[in-house]
């Protein structure tokens, strides 16, 4: 019911222009080695990254905190997903769920990832589609910048939204 | 108190709410929120403002057990009540759920920079085709 309060829509959706052909974009995105040295934000690792990549193959991929993230060091963002769509150098989508270790039946959240390139003299236009389909009720109240000192609180406040 | 474990968002977020509101605050909202009819209230007014009788009405409940939800929804400053020709009005904070909405902007932001670092390092691999001056634009 909390999500129907969101002010911005639960789909996102981007566009960028790289100037490098689809298969350099297509490698960046389905080689592991590749994947993790731009995948994690400032201050984060990708200690791990696994790409099965065909219909059904799955990917996985998860983000640590560094030291210089301070009191958030050591915290790690797993990502798991299945692949739906593989289309080298065009089309790439799968079903993923993130969540914060540790916390997994309430920060999950559960999106879907559709990425499409174009290529044209050279450069490769990027498209990507994001849809959030379910968020758990931690990650709900956390959309409110809640800190969780309140266990037993959030206990009930979780079954309140599980519905 | 166990280790707090922090979600991407609330990376994004620290600071903003309790800076805003302090601990006590935050509680205050956790509880408001935390009731089922006060989450029908507040989904009610979504839709615009309304006196305590017509929300009432609209949730088939009683007079007196809204005007106790909103009550509390006022003190933790999510809705805000206007006297209006004797009326008692009571209409959403507006900035009640920047924080949710700001939850979508976190991982919005996520994807913006990631697709930042996509740029950056195709740029840096030695194929030759992402040599010379970055042509990456929105």
């Amino acid at each position: 019911m909390i999500m129907q309060l969101l002010k911005k829509k639960k789909e996102l959706s981007f566009e960028r222009t790289y100037a490098a052909p689809a298969d350099a974009v297509w490698r960046a995105w389905t080689d592991p080695d590749q994947l993790r040295q731009w995948w994690g934000p400032e201050k984060t690792t990708v200690p791990e990254c696994e790409v099965d990549l065909r219909v059904g193959g799955a990917l996985s991929i998860v983000m640590e905190a560094t030291e210089e993230m301070g009191k958030y060091a050591g915290t790690r963002w797993p990502m798991t997903g299945t692949f739906t769509h593989v289309e080298p150098n065009v089309r790439l989508a799968y079903d993923a769920r993130s969540w914060t270790e540790g916390e997994e039946d309430s920060t999950t959240i559960v999106h879907v990832n559709d990425i499409t390139m174009r290529e044209r003299d050279g450069s490769t236009e990027v498209r990507l589609h994001v849809s959030i389909t379910q968020i758990g009720p931690k990650a709900k109240m956390a959309a409110f910048g809640m800190k969780w000192g309140y266990k037993a609180q959030l206990d009930k406040l979780e079954k309140l939204l599980a519905g | 108190m166990s280790a707090v474990l922090w979600t991407w968002w609330d990376i994004f977020l620290d600071g903003n709410m309790s800076r805003t509101y302090g601990h006590r605050m935050e509680a205050a909202v956790f509880a408001a929120l935390g009731e089922p009819n006060r989450l029908r209230i507040v989904e009610l007014l979504r839709e615009g403002p309304s006196p305590v009788g017509a929300i009432a009405d609209a949730l088939a409940l009683r007079q007196p057990q809204v005007s106790k939800h909103l009550k509390v929804l006022s003190e933790a400053r999510i809705v805000r009540r206007e006297a209006v020709s004797r009326q008692r009005i009571y209409q959403l904070e507006p900035h009640a759920f920047d924080a949710i909405a700001s939850w979508v902007d976190s991982f919005e932001q996520q994807w913006d920079s990631r697709l930042d670092s996509l740029g950056t390092f195709l740029a840096s691999t030695p194929r030759g085709d992402g040599d010379g001056p970055d042509r990456d634009r929105r």
